[in-house]
């Protein structure tokens, strides 16, 4: 059923096919299909047009716009059961067939509205992440970048005698955490003495998402906290003083990197001793710092800016930097001082400056460079006088002058802006492939590619798009992107009924959450990536708590999670994951409304508008004979919300197995639990399963699925409307997938190379440099 | 918890910080209502003092100066001596760490891992200290508030934070640290003027970049940059506004390359107290400690020819007549460097008012311990200099005994911040002390 598809390329051919074969199922009449168009035509201009306007754009008194995706068959039925207002009887069967079909090529469907308004490529600033992104690279260039390989814990060192003396040293080893009971007595019976003894960690901490974290040190000892960075403790509690045992300090950090991290920790004369290094990060608990984010190795500080930035535009699905206000340049101004005042501070070892250097000189070198990779192209005579030499003829000093530079280049368009210099050549490809890969600035050996004139052909393109798609960083895009794509922002703070689900903590929901990181990390390791594996994976990552919680058995292992069968045959894929289904329901029963919108809008792809009217959801208190299948039935029956909600309704009762926990179950009060459900698609074609793995298994088939995807990908990663590169670019790309094994890498290539070859300006007349190439 | 954002934050650059004109305008409101400016100054000298050399013998307003405080002749009508005056704060901690961690907050220290010559280990004191309960008072009312509400001068404090480097506290537990680097206490004063002078020249060529780009843009493109460089323009405009408003604010010129180390203490000195004199012409801020070296201090005093360290020298007994010869000299550089501060007060006008600085400002000179040799801290050697606080100015007090708390509460009381009880409430049943006004 989905082959005929790929082959059309066209929706609008792919429209009147199916019309075509409606007419003649129905048989209704002989009428020839030129004529039937006009009829629709005739018809929205006799009934429709004076409240919809003449594109269904509305009218004073009707303001909303009319488009979206249903099937022609599903708009028809719509339009015949409630339409013109009032008298919904005088425009059904043919009538409303020939109205919807017309409506369709008119302006209704995708395609029409892309006619009606062609999308354009735009003029954009740097996301939030992109900025910060971008920061943290400038600084890694001067610096030096660690890997992460498959080694986990810190190094610790221990000491006898309260202070960190190396003459002193009596252990090194490795620490898998820092949760230790030590109580009265010593670590080492044999090297260390009771009375006083000191201990320090060091490596670094990998942090999984972008935000704060709170780092926690429980003792009733001293201790100090490092984290990113030297200069100062994160938390200084090294004068244990009166009865607190529990220090705390917040990091900002960008998600995908690694910061360098040492604990310092001593005993003197207490009577017992404790330590325990625990975190909090976004949206998680207090948790002992996990081993699965700890490397015994140590990393460069991260230029990780903390400003406040207002949120991105994300009205279009995906963030992006189409618009700018006064806050914005507030931030941007805050943070172009944060970054050179933290710059500064720690130049000598960014310019690696030793005794006999000319100190000046470096400085204003690294003035140039700096300015050259943060606005992506080498430097011209005129935009080094301008951003360098002009900077540094007015100051006082070196150091001064180099503040200027830094504030300048940061504060420059080249900089915040994507692609302004006009250029339009390999340095402008080599950023688009940049930001659509690892949503920061080209590296070195993009820069390299970029002056040697080897970014001029989709194959240079694409062998540069392989290299970086495995960078640590074009994994952590792929995993925001798929967080996004479950829409995980928006189940924070799960909480549920203690009564309905006793045992429900916040620690299992970070659990969960966890659980549902831990599948997405495990996928994005994976060479290809596969896209099936999301919809139709059998295991799934449990600790103990969760183990026990779900029921399942529970072996100790040397991790705290690991990938377990979990009802192999009652669930797939994250579709049945207990994070999506708790998150997808109330504090005491599951939503199918919750669960099917998220089928429909995020997996399928569907437009679905916002309710028309406000709707409190039905206490299951209040009609206690009903199941959630019926209230739900019941309370979106009228015609207002029928024309959505069978299609919602419909794909979430096939979840209805899950209650609001996750947990499957047989009955609901007594009542068999019916988790039949149905969707048509747009082509018409209705499709019914039964259970989570019917459903899961009809998405990871179904065409619209794939389209849906790439769509969303596309518009992660480059953040320009993917129609605007062409009709038929989400078809080639949703083809890729399946024709390349479902590699969700070869997708994300394929989109960096889509958009290397075409920035927003490459039409434009203009071909003269401008603005920042001329005084 | 501290952040890094907290740094941008003292800059005064801060989204919460713009306009910056808005930060500026609290110097216009003061100087407007026609409030009477108080102020207030303490300063340390640690290691006790020599009794002898101190104390007039007189009570009352004839007195004569001893040795020590001959620096101060010229102000002896506006001073006071205060003997009498004991920390009777006791508990964990030997005596230097309670004399300093006490001496401004009235209250026991906590049980802790810092290890004194003697006594139980103790951390940090358990309560605010006196100069931040008036700031936050001051900084509470409008008429009073100025932009950093107190600061905290050093000088050669060593670079280690534990209960003798420490006086001033923002609450149990919150130790401030002094800054005793005069470059960074003028970054911390006026680095945001020099920030500003800066962004302004780079903002007028973003906003030139910004023009000659969407010149050659078209539509909603071009929109969005002539959005940008509006933005641009309001911040360059109130720029040069909050620049205007601070045209009349004196930059002090310092020496460069005073290294931080022994023999510059008195050059370091000289630099922060005319950084002091500074936020105070600027009204930056009403309160100020200015802590010399730290309890236990142990500096040289070279430039005296003397060649032992100060708290060496403060255990030798009475009887060594050598040794308190050269404790009388030091104790009185001590009092030279806070009679040059009076002087510099004394000649520079009230901004926007009749008299003097010193008119509106009390000096209070204390020391962690009343003795060096005995650890006492008994007869803290108390002075006040100035007429902030409309103390009755001239005069030799003796107490019986008193506890120091009842000073600190007359500090706060002089601010008209009538607080009922200060640090430990046992030490204050007596109430404010009396004798002053």
């Amino acid at each position: 059923m989905f082959v005929g598809l790929t082959l059309v390329r066209s929706w609008l051919r792919l429209v009147g096919l199916v019309m075509a074969l409606l007419v003649c199922g129905r048989s209704v009449s002989g009428v020839a299909v030129h004529d039937e168009k006009s009829r629709g035509q005739q018809i929205y201009e006799q009934r429709c047009i004076s409240c919809h306007g003449v594109n269904g754009q509305g009218t004073p008194q009707t303001p909303a716009p009319i488009f979206g995706d249903r099937s022609l068959a599903d708009l028809a039925d719509l339009i015949t059961r409630t339409m013109p207002e009032g008298s919904p009887e005088d425009c059904v069967g043919d009538d409303a067939v020939a109205v919807a079909e017309w409506m369709q090529g008119a302006f209704y469907s995708p395609e029409a509205q892309t006619r009606l308004n062609p999308p354009r490529l735009e003029l954009t600033r740097l996301t939030v992440q992109q900025y910060r992104n971008a920061i943290a690279d400038l600084g890694v260039e001067f610096r030096w970048r660690q890997a992460i390989d498959s080694e986990r814990g810190l190094n610790a060192e221990y000491f006898a005698g309260r202070g960190l003396r190396r003459d002193r040293r009596v252990i090194q080893r490795q620490d898998a955490v820092v949760d230790f009971q030590f109580g009265a007595f010593s670590p080492d019976g044999e090297k260390i003495e009771e009375e006083a003894f000191a201990i320090a960690w060091d490596g670094s901490v990998y942090a999984r998402e972008t935000g704060w974290y709170e780092f926690v040190v429980r003792t009733e000892n001293a201790t100090r906290l490092y984290v990113n960075g030297r200069s100062a403790p994160l938390i200084d509690a090294w004068v244990r003083s009166g009865p607190e045992t529990e220090f705390r300090g917040a990091r900002y950090l960008l998600a995908g990197r690694l910061y360098p991290l040492r604990l310092e920790w001593f005993k003197f004369r207490e009577a017992t001793a404790s330590v325990q290094l625990m975190w909090k990060p976004p949206g998680g608990v207090d948790e002992i710092l996990p081993t699965r984010h700890l490397i015994p190795k140590n990393s460069p500080e991260v230029l990780v800016v903390e400003t406040a930035f207002p949120p991105d535009d994300r009205s279009a699905g995906y963030e992006r930097g189409t618009s700018v206000s006064q806050e914005w340049d507030e931030a941007v101004t805050t943070a172009a001082i944060e970054v050179s005042e933290r710059i500064l501070a720690g130049l000598k070892d960014l310019i690696r400056q030793r005794d006999g250097d000319d100190a000046a000189a470096k400085i204003r070198e690294f003035a140039g460079q700096f300015a050259e990779r943060a606005l992506r192209r080498p430097l011209t005579d005129q935009l080094r006088q301008r951003y360098v030499d002009d900077q540094f003829a007015g100051a006082n000093s070196a150091e001064e002058g180099l503040r200027r530079s830094l504030l300048l280049t940061l504060l420059s368009p080249g900089f915040l802006y994507r692609e302004v210099s006009g250029a339009d050549d390999q340095f402008d490809r080599a950023s688009r492939l940049s930001f659509a890969l690892v949503n920061s600035i080209p590296d070195g050996n993009l820069r390299e590619a970029a002056a040697a004139g080897q970014l001029r052909t989709e194959q240079q393109l694409r062998e540069q798009a392989w290299r970086m798609v495995n960078d640590p960083r074009a994994r952590t895009r792929l995993l925001e992107f798929l967080r996004s794509w479950l829409n995980l922002d928006r189940l924070q703070d799960l909480d549920k009924s203690d009564q309905h689900y006793p045992g429900f903590s916040a620690q299992l929901a970070a659990d969960l959450r966890t659980s549902l990181e831990l599948a997405l990390e495990e996928l994005v390791a994976t060479e290809r990536a596969d896209f099936r594996q999301l919809l139709l994976s059998e295991h799934t990552w449990m600790n103990r708590r969760m183990a026990e919680f779900y029921g399942v058995p529970w072996v100790e292992t040397q991790q705290d999670f690991a990938a377990v069968p979990f009802e192999p045959d009652r669930r797939a894929g994250v579709i049945s994951h207990p994070l999506l289904l708790s998150g997808l329901a109330y504090t005491d029963s599951s939503s199918p409304i919750h669960r099917g919108v998220f089928l429909t809008r995020a997996v399928l792809g569907r437009g679905i508008k916002p309710p028309p009217v406000a709707v409190a959801p039905e206490a299951p208190e209040l009609s206690p004979e009903l199941t959630t299948r019926e209230r739900v039935s019941v309370q979106t029956s009228p015609e207002l919300c029928a024309g959505c909600h069978r299609m919602i309704n419909s794909a979430g009762f096939a979840l209805e197995n899950f209650d609001a926990v996750g947990r499957f179950r047989q009955k609901e009060r007594d009542r068999e639990i019916d988790a039949t459900g149905q969707y048509e698609q747009r082509n018409g074609q209705l499709v019914r399963f039964n259970g989570a793995r019917e459903l899961a298994g009809f998405l990871a088939r179904s065409e619209e699925t794939r389209r849906s995807f790439v769509r969303q990908l596309f518009h992660h990663q480059v953040q320009q409307p993917i129609l605007a590169y062409g009709p038929d670019t989400i078809q080639r790309l949703a083809e890729l997938l399946e024709q390349h094994e479902f590699s969700i890498r070869r997708v994300q290539v394929e989109i960096a190379v889509i958009s290397a070859l075409r920035g927003w300006n490459s039409n434009s007349e203009r071909t003269v440099a401008a603005g920042t190439e001329t005084r | 918890m501290q952040t890094r954002r907290d740094f941008i934050r003292r800059l005064g650059l801060s989204s919460a910080a713009l306009p910056f004109v808005s930060n500026l305008s609290t110097f216009a409101a003061s100087g407007a209502r026609e409030v009477r400016k108080q102020r207030l100054v303490v300063m340390f000298s640690p290691n006790g003092t020599v009794p002898w050399d101190f104390w007039p013998d007189e009570e009352g307003q004839q007195f004569t100066l001893k040795r020590i405080l001959q620096p101060l002749q010229d102000f002896q009508d506006r001073m006071l001596v205060l003997k009498g005056v004991c920390d009777k704060v006791r508990g964990d901690g030997d005596n230097h760490m309670r004399g300093m961690g006490c001496l401004l907050t009235g209250i026991e220290l906590f049980p802790g891992n810092i290890q004194g010559g003697s006594d139980t280990p103790a951390g940090w004191a358990s309560g605010i200290s006196i100069d931040q309960e008036i700031a936050r008072f001051l900084q509470s009312r409008e008429e009073t508030r100025t932009r950093f509400g107190t600061l905290e001068f050093g000088v050669m404090v060593p670079d280690r934070a534990d209960t003798w480097t420490r006086m001033s506290y923002l609450g149990a537990n919150k130790p401030v640290a002094p800054i005793d680097d005069p470059y960074q206490m003028f970054r911390r004063l006026y680095g945001q003027v020099q920030q500003r002078e800066v962004l302004t020249g780079v903002l007028d060529v973003v906003r030139e970049d910004l023009q000659k780009i969407s010149r050659v843009i078209s539509g909603a493109d071009r929109q969005l940059l002539e959005e940008h460089a509006e933005f641009v323009r309001g911040m360059e405009q109130q720029l040069r506004s909050a620049k205007d408003g601070e045209s009349g604010h004196v930059m002090p010129v310092l020496e460069q390359g005073i290294r931080e180390e022994n023999d510059n203490i008195p050059a370091i000195t000289k630099m922060q107290m005319e950084l002091l004199v500074n936020s105070f012409v600027n009204d930056f801020t009403r309160v100020a400690t200015f802590q010399m070296t730290n309890s236990v201090g142990q500096p040289k005093m070279r430039w005296l020819g003397i060649d032992e360290g100060h708290h060496e020298l403060s255990h030798e007994p009475n009887e060594n007549k050598e040794a308190h010869e050269k404790l009388t000299k030091i104790n009185t550089w001590y009092c030279e460097q806070l009679a040059f501060l009076v002087r510099r007060l004394a000649e520079t006008p009230e901004p926007g008012g009749t008299g003097s600085l010193l008119d509106n400002t009390l000096i209070v000179w204390g020391n962690e311990l009343g003795q060096g040799n005995s650890h006492t801290l008994d007869n803290i050697p108390f002075l006040m200099v100035g007429n902030g606080l409309d103390f009755q100015m001239g005069r030799s007090l003796v107490y019986p005994k008193v506890p120091h708390n009842r000073l600190l509460l007359a500090l706060a009381h002089g601010f008209g911040h009538h607080l009922e009880t200060f640090g430990n409430p046992g030490f204050c049943k007596d109430g404010v002390l009396t004798g002053l006004v």
